[in-house]
């Protein structure tokens, strides 16, 4: 087993490993939030549409059945 | 969207917090190894990380066959984030060993099993995200993910045993020290604490990541479902 | 000649009906050798694609005669799987672009017995062009590849890419990106392939003792048995509608 007198110093590869870790996971965890946000933004829009929709379908049977009762009518 | 469940929450606070604590072991509490010097620190990151996504693969590899027998999309969406977190995890051990393999061996790479072995999974995953993307069929799309991810979580193990088995290492080195001994070093005590914490940091911080993204997926099936009904 | 393979797909169903699974397969087995036989365009390409990567290896190492040795298992399997993509994309895009696929589909055949038959169809493909390429390298290098344990090497190797090939390109060839996502797909998984078949072939050509190519024999058998095996479990999967 070498003896080494003098331990080298390799402190700048420890942070350069360190920091890319943080980054990556920072990073990582950040577009998470971000799609997150997204499609958030993309529900509530859609959910409005939604609504949108089914209130106009109800406005659209109110006014069928009147067609419905008139020819009954005649019968 | 439903709120984040207070279980979640705290775990997020939580990791954060190991994460800190953990940092703090490897980079204060343990000693300074002899022979590399402080670089052998990403050491404890890079078996956390290495540890926990091969698991993650493996796990990906089981959701592959529940998801072919229950066809239950559920479990597509359930491998999706294990093995977006496990390449995540993976890309930061495939970094970590090439800084460790500079100063040690004064060379970025090295073709030895492990190393050369992760860059092929981290491959056959990128792939996999490849192959989804071509796909629009949601159905589909959760199928050929899955039989791709048994593939490649069956490959990857034999393609380890076949490089340890048959290749015989040319040092690529220019300084000096053996590319076979992998910078083996002898873990004394207070190194033992901040491996082992390492490992369980690491592995809260997957599983929170893991139930994260996996609300992600929820969330954006529950966007495509409601895509579907509005555009009818 | 899609009378032919109308005849052919006729045939698979009729075999598919009366049960007999080997029947189905050699049916869709036929199918493909007939059209290939007539056509052959998937052979003329493989062939001539395999004889321009020799060219290019030769300008892209230095072959000189001591290197060459060292060298020729590699250059012949890197130059084979990438031959063997070509063939396996275009074998699977004719089942699907001459709507062959759906037909044998509606077939009451185990799908499996369709996968076999790609298998041995893609299969004999690339033996064959394999069976050109080294005769040909053995010209150009004053090598002589003839011998018996490098075939039965060239035989497994090319069992095991094809095995998993044909599964991964039934797949990619229903996705947007096709072609380009096949060798994507392939090459990290048949990693192991390539690496025993190199190790095997060096150890014949380089007369190493049998028992250091034993190993990696073993692990090309193990390999295409563990693959086929899974393929066929979930070729289903892959090609239901």
């Amino acid at each position: 087993m070498l003896f080494l007198q003098n331990t080298p110093d390799t402190s700048g590869y420890m942070i350069a490993g360190y920091a890319i870790s943080f980054i990556v996971m920072a990073l990582y965890v950040a577009s998470m939030a971000m799609r997150s946000r997204n499609l958030n933004q993309d529900l509530s829009t859609l959910e409005e549409m939604d609504q949108a929709a089914g209130q106009q379908k109800i406005k659209a049977e109110k006014d069928a059945p009147k067609t419905v009762t008139k020819t009954n009518g005649k019968k | 969207m439903q709120d984040k469940p207070i279980i979640l929450k705290v775990l997020d606070i939580v990791s954060i917090l190991l994460l800190g604590v953990s940092t703090y072991l490897a980079l204060v509490f343990a000693p300074t190894e002899l022979v590399m010097g402080a670089v052998q620190r990403v050491f404890y990151f890079h078996i956390g990380t290495a540890w926990t996504a091969l698991l993650g693969f493996l796990l990906a590899a089981v959701f592959s066959v529940i998801f072919l027998i229950s066809k239950d999309l559920k479990w597509d969406r359930y491998q999706v984030a294990a093995i977006e977190v496990s390449l995540v995890f993976f890309l930061i051990t495939i970094v970590l060993g090439s800084i460790w393999a500079r100063p040690a061996w004064n060379t970025w790479w090295t073709w030895d099993p492990r190393l050369t072995t992760a860059a092929v999974t981290e491959l056959i995953y990128i792939a996999y995200f490849m192959l989804r993307q071509g796909i629009d069929d949601p159905d589909r799309r959760a199928r050929f993910g899955a039989v791709y991810a048994l593939v490649g979580g069956l490959s990857a193990p034999i393609t380890f045993f076949a490089i340890r088995l048959f290749r015989t290492i040319h040092p690529v080195v220019i300084g000096g020290g053996n590319a076979d001994a992998q910078g083996a070093f002898a873990m004394t005590g207070d190194m033992k604490v901040a491996f082992f914490f390492a490992l369980f940091t690491f592995t809260v911080i997957f599983v929170d990541l893991f139930w994260n993204r996996i609300r992600l997926g929820d969330l954006q099936e529950k966007v495509e479902q409601l895509k579907l009904k509005v555009t009818l | 000649m899609t009378e032919n393979i109308k005849r052919a797909t006729k045939e698979i169903v009729r075999s598919g009906r009366k049960g007999n699974f080997f029947k189905a397969v050699s049916a869709v087995v036929w199918k493909d050798l007939q059209a290939e036989f007539r056509s052959r365009e998937l052979f003329s390409a493989m062939l001539v694609f395999s004889l321009l990567i020799i060219l290019i290896f030769n300008f892209a190492l230095e072959l000189d005669i001591k290197t060459r040795q060292s060298v020729t298992a590699g250059v012949l399997w890197a130059t084979f799987a990438f031959a063997g993509t070509l063939g396996l994309n275009r074998s699977m895009a004719i089942e699907k672009d001459r709507g062959c696929l759906d037909g044998l589909l509606l077939a009451p055949v185990d799908r499996s017995a369709i996968y076999f038959g790609k298998v041995i169809s893609n299969l004999a493909f690339m033996l064959i062009v394999e069976i050109i390429v080294l005769p040909i390298y053995s010209v150009l290098y004053n090598i002589n590849l003839f011998q018996p344990g490098l075939l039965l090497v060239i035989l497994l190797g090319s069992i095991g890419y094809v095995g998993v090939g044909t599964l991964l390109a039934a797949m990619s060839v229903q996705t947007r990106t096709r072609d380009i996502l096949l060798p994507i797909l392939l090459f990290p998984v048949v990693i192991p392939v390539l690496l025993a078949a190199v190790k095997a072939s060096n150890g014949f050509l380089t007369g190493a003792e049998f028992s250091e190519i034993l190993l990696p024999i073993n692990l090309l058998i193990t390999y295409d048995i563990i693959f086929i095996a899974l393929a066929f479990m979930v070729f289903d999967s892959v090609v239901e509608e």
